[in-house]
């Protein structure tokens, strides 16, 4: 085997050998559980200590915005594609629920699990299109098909369900409740924000986990060398639409809790500064990471609120996407990593050589 | 007729502009998503050299003002940052389309701005009975000039040649003695120089607005992968089919209009995934 193994196919390998190493790691899966739990838990104290409103409601859309980022650094962690799609999930899972309460009177819950299935169903119908494609053809695709949605909600053919241009308001009927939360608690931050962190941190604790399974495994190995992926014997098309629509469901919750929070849904949610502003905020975060893309949504969204002078985000966003991937490809958390990995190769390479 | 003819203006600029990034595309493998942005920089461009001096000049000054832009991009990004992965060097290029957009509005403000074609060319021609604007006439006129221009170029000089292998096989042609940095200088910023024409001549016929080179960014992105991924004779044929298609589109299904350049894009992906002119990978 090692005869063969080059460095970059090191993950093909892997994903041959999995088999054998499948319960190697329970020890490591109990830390990063424990880890998510601690992280959950300290999350809910949160409103206590932050009084602020403002502050609060910056929190709770980086919190929602940052369930798409995660599905984008997944993608592009664990099969090298970067999507200008998941906006789209995002916007059909927000315009799902609205039109689920607002049109058909249903309860929220209902209509928040209606939107999460819509939005993954979307990217069932994009994924086969779009993940045979790789690399550039896969960015253009995931482009060119948001858009697609994006012209097709502002029809206005399409006006009683999306409003077309004018947006649309979310309305229920009678005492609708979301985990006891009534109406206009859904719309208070601090009220809200127990179910955005929680759905933040169990998808990621969800996505960490199909990371480390054979299943991110396998992804690895597509990522490295999909060609002999495929002599190895592994359908390598279901994987990757697979992941597609995992990510693409994480993303669609986001989507579908921001629509129960904001009770307003504007066509500008699938716009193309949208579908970029995700995925901007997770290279600037760094993709090297689970925690990367959240990160750059945080302060994303923090300097969205505050440095947006006149309306100049974008230009401040854009240098700093050339400055990040010019000087740091890694991003933030790959700039902050870098020591350590450093550190770490050091040490392997000394135990290496004592070994010899 | 009318609509045909609409069709193929429309189609024509959209040959120009997709040409520019097939030939980009082609040559370093990225597509350069500031090319909506160059497109509208060109239009801007051309509204401020009509209001100082005239449109005719326009036509001369803003491809050479955006052949020099394309220069810069050359040699502070394209360059530098060849030897990065594609995705990176493309993920700038969109870093660049931001700002460009924010920068129109800063230097040119939100509104919308318009630009009247010189006086010879605002009345209209009669053609097989049918009134039709001559300036429309004009656009057709000269993209397709710049298009067969830009074909014999490619098909028959020496640059043409260093070009089309370049974009075939950029390690070998570089290994055979071609100037691989070059021939990527002359054709980023001819790319550049022709979504600033194709910009310019735009101007007079769409009202300036700081969202229109996404707009035509995304559709002629769709034209670059229906035609075939970097090859520029796909790219122009499917430009020139786009916008036809489009046109005659919003007359018989107006509100299905917009949605067809995506519904052919779809079309083309299930049918031939490399697109219509495109080598199997």
């Amino acid at each position: 085997m090692t005869l063969y193994s080059t460095p970059d196919t090191d993950a093909v390998v892997a994903a041959e050998n999995r088999p054998k190493a499948l319960h190697r790691n329970r020890k490591g899966r109990g830390i990063g559980l424990a880890i998510g739990a601690g992280l959950l838990l300290i999350g809910l104290v949160v409103p206590y200590v932050v009084n602020d409103n403002f502050t609060m409601s910056l929190l709770v859309t980086s919190s929602l915005m940052s369930l798409m980022a995660l599905g984008i650094g997944f993608l592009a962690r664990y099969l090298g594609l970067f999507s200008l799609g998941h906006g789209a999930f995002y916007g059909c899972a927000a315009y799902a629920v609205a039109i689920a309460t607002t049109n058909w009177g249903w309860g929220p819950l209902p209509a928040v699990i209606f939107g999460t299935v819509f939005g993954a169903l979307v990217a069932l119908i994009i994924g086969v299109l779009v993940v045979r494609a790789s690399g550039f053809g896969f960015l253009m695709l995931t482009l060119a098909l948001s858009q697609a949605l994006y012209q097709m909600s502002n029809q206005t053919v399409m006006r009683p369900l999306t409003g077309a241009h004018d947006g649309k308001l979310i309305t229920y009927t009678g005492n609708a409740t979301f985990f006891g939360l009534s109406m206009s608690d859904m719309m208070d931050p601090g009220l809200f924000w127990p179910v955005a962190w929680v759905a933040l941190v169990v998808t990621g604790v969800i996505l960490w986990l199909f990371g480390r399974s054979r299943f991110g495994t396998t992804l690895e190995g597509i990522r490295e060398n999909e060609e002999r992926m495929r002599f190895s014997g592994f359908n390598t098309f279901r994987p990757r639409l697979a992941a597609f629509v995992l990510t693409g469901a994480a993303a669609s919750l986001g989507g579908a809790l921001f629509a129960l929070n904001v009770g307003y849904i504007s066509p500008d949610i699938l716009s193309f500064g949208k579908a970029g502003d995700s995925l901007v905020a997770a290279l600037i975060g760094g993709l090297g990471t689970l925690v990367g893309p959240v990160l750059g949504t945080f302060l994303f969204v923090y300097a969205q609120a505050n440095f947006n002078f006149g309306g100049n985000i974008h230009l401040l966003t854009g240098v700093l996407l050339i400055v990040v991937l010019v000087f740091a490809p890694g991003g933030i958390t790959g700039a902050l990593t870098k020591p350590y990995r450093y550190w770490r190769a050091k040490l392997t390479q000394r135990g290496k050589g004592a070994e010899k | 007729m009318e609509q045909l003819l609409n069709g193929v203006a429309l189609g024509a600029l959209l040959m120009v502009l997709s040409s520019g990034l097939a030939m980009i595309y082609g040559l370093r493998g990225v597509a350069n998503f500031a090319h909506g942005a160059l497109y509208m920089l060109g239009a801007y461009l051309a509204y401020t050299v009509t209001e100082r001096i005239g449109f005719g000049l326009a036509l001369l000054v803003v491809p050479i003002a955006l052949a020099l832009v394309g220069v810069v991009l050359e040699l502070v990004f394209f360059r530098p940052l060849q030897h990065r992965s594609h995705i990176e060097l493309g993920l700038v290029t969109f870093g660049l389309a931001m700002m460009g957009e924010r920068l129109v509005t800063l230097i040119w403000g939100e509104g919308t701005l318009r630009v009247l074609p010189p006086e010879f060319l605002q009345g209209t021609t009669s053609i097989l009975g049918s009134d039709y604007p001559t300036y429309r006439l004009a656009i057709i006129v000269i993209a397709l000039v710049m298009a067969a221009v830009l074909v014999l170029l490619l098909r028959f000089t020496t640059i043409g040649l260093h070009i089309r292998s370049a974009s075939q096989d950029i390690e070998t042609a570089a290994i055979m003695g071609i100037d691989a940095n070059r021939v990527s200088l002359i054709v980023v910023s001819v790319g550049s120089a022709l979504a600033g024409l194709a910009g310019t001549l735009a101007a007079p016929y769409i009202s300036l607005n700081p969202g229109m080179g996404d707009v035509f960014l995304i559709t002629s992105l769709i034209v670059v992968v229906v035609g075939g991924v970097g090859s520029i004779a796909g790219a122009m044929v499917a430009g020139m089919g786009v916008g036809i298609i489009q046109t005659i589109g919003a007359v018989y299904l107006p509100s299905f209009a917009v949605l067809l350049p995506y519904v052919l894009l779809v079309v083309v992906l299930l049918w031939r995934p490399q697109g219509l002119a495109g080598r199997k990978v």
